[in-house]
């Protein structure tokens, strides 16, 4: 199993209210993802070109982010705007952040993990109502985790999209697959369908489940396997 | 002298937790700092003398001396909150804000460790701590995310209490020891929210910006 240049989920998109910035990594390089005040969201990398410190840090204001070390600014195009210790100086187009294409589907946010890729295919994925659950961290390899759920689910994603429908006791739970670094995997997960059902007790039941499911992978990937097939054969 | 007297060390956690509160009660005090680092004056005779464990925050008031951050917080919250918010008084709201402080004072330990150890010298197995460290972050983020669901913000009841005060300085100082707050999406929202208690105050290690 190997994961190649494409749509990656980073975050649940309702994880990242409006204003604020976040951190996160695809296959361990760093990312900056932030929601402007316009409810847009942005994927970048997550060094500020000045002195290098994570813009994750930094704070939002309006459609712009700032840099916590100096407050340089940036709009939503990347472009440095405003330095604060040179306030009269038209901050030339260099000096900026490399950005990463994103978009928002299923409740999750969706970034293209290859900056040279200059016009990324669509997300091959359609909307659908949903219901966020979580994001959940695994300590595992991102490949040994596909190879754990590929043997209880099925992929629907399409056109190189990985997208998981679990069985959760029953309940179909949408996971997608961030390879986050060497020995970190994170899943988001949602339940499709009526958010009037799904809401309540629904959503705490899957997100024991998940809660369960960290654990299993973390104590060893192969049990996965073999209870998957287990679950396959019982009536 | 019978005033409030708050022993204090301005990098130390457990110290932080306490102005947090009395910053957040509106409480008059008086900051006496202690030589922690590298003075280690809270093993002087002096201070074992108020706490034989050689540890801070120790508070005076009068003849009066406690230590601990946990228990004094529900001293203060006890002497000073009159409308009695910070500790509540329904049996499970207050069972859970209790759980919540032997959490904070015990199963976080070991984040304390891991950053005294990374900024102070203290001896630490560094493997051991940021391991137990990342599992209490865990646990907190697991309940936080489930809290979530029922528009709960804050980790007892509707209001924030002793348990969000005592839980936030691990978790909002990890970064001094290594660990991001990636992994744990609720708990960076719950921060957000923590950092607007009236009175808030920061410490070295958090922003004043966000």
């Amino acid at each position: 199993m190997s994961f190649g240049a494409g749509w990656y989920p980073v975050a649940l998109s309702n994880g990242l209210e409006t204003g604020r910035s976040a951190g996160t990594r695809l296959f361990d390089r760093e990312l900056c993802i932030w929601r402007d005040a316009n409810g847009m969201a942005h994927a970048w990398e997550d060094r500020c070109p000045h002195r290098g410190m994570r813009l994750s840090f930094g704070f939002v204001r309006g459609d712009r982010i700032a840099c916590l070390y100096h407050g340089w600014q940036y709009d939503t195009q990347g472009h440095c705007r405003f330095i604060p210790a040179h306030p009269d100086l038209d901050v030339p187009d260099t000096i900026g952040v490399a950005t990463y294409t994103c978009t928002e589907r299923l409740g999750m946010l969706w970034v293209y993990s290859d900056r040279e890729v200059e016009t990324p295919p669509d997300l091959p994925i359609g909307p659908r109502e949903i219901v966020p659950v979580r994001s959940l961290y695994v300590d595992c390899k991102p490949a040994a985790v596909m190879q754990a759920l590929a043997a209880r689910s099925k992929n629907i994603g399409s056109a190189g999209v990985t997208l998981l429908s679990l069985d959760a006791d029953g309940r179909d739970l949408l996971t997608g697959i961030q390879p986050y670094g060497e020995v970190k995997t994170a899943l988001h997960m949602v339940l499709p369908g009526d958010p009037g059902v799904n809401r309540g007790a629904v959503r705490h039941a899957a997100a024991a489940w998940a809660e369960g499911l960290r654990r299993c992978l973390e104590q060893g990937t192969e049990q996965i396997a073999e209870r998957a097939a287990t679950h396959e054969v019982a009536p | 002298m019978t005033e409030l007297a708050l022993h204090n060390y301005e990098l130390d956690d457990h110290c932080y937790k306490v102005r947090l509160l009395l910053a957040a009660l509106g409480c008059r005090y008086v900051k006496v700092d202690v030589d922690v680092h590298p003075g280690h004056e809270e093993h002087s005779a002096r201070y074992l003398e108020l706490n034989r464990l050689g540890a801070l925050p120790i508070i005076t008031e009068g003849r009066f001396v406690l230590h601990g951050a946990e228990a004094i917080l529900i001293y203060l919250a006890g002497k000073y909150d009159a409308a009695r918010a910070w500790l509540p008084q329904d049996p499970a709201e207050l069972g859970r804000v209790m759980q919540w402080l032997a959490f904070a004072g015990g199963d976080l330990q070991p984040a304390s460790l891991a950053r005294a150890h990374a900024l102070l010298e203290a001896e630490a197995d560094e493997q051991h701590v940021s391991h137990a460290s990342r599992r209490a972050f865990r646990i907190m983020d697991d309940h936080m995310t489930r809290r979530e669901f029922d528009d709960g913000r804050w980790f007892v009841g509707a209001a924030p209490t002793l348990a969000d005060i005592a839980l936030f300085p691990a978790i909002a100082l990890c970064r001094d020891f290594g660990i991001d707050h990636d992994e744990y999406p609720a708990l960076r929202r719950w921060m957000a929210r923590v950092r607007t208690i009236p009175g808030f105050v920061t410490i070295p290690g958090i922003p004043s910006y966000h």
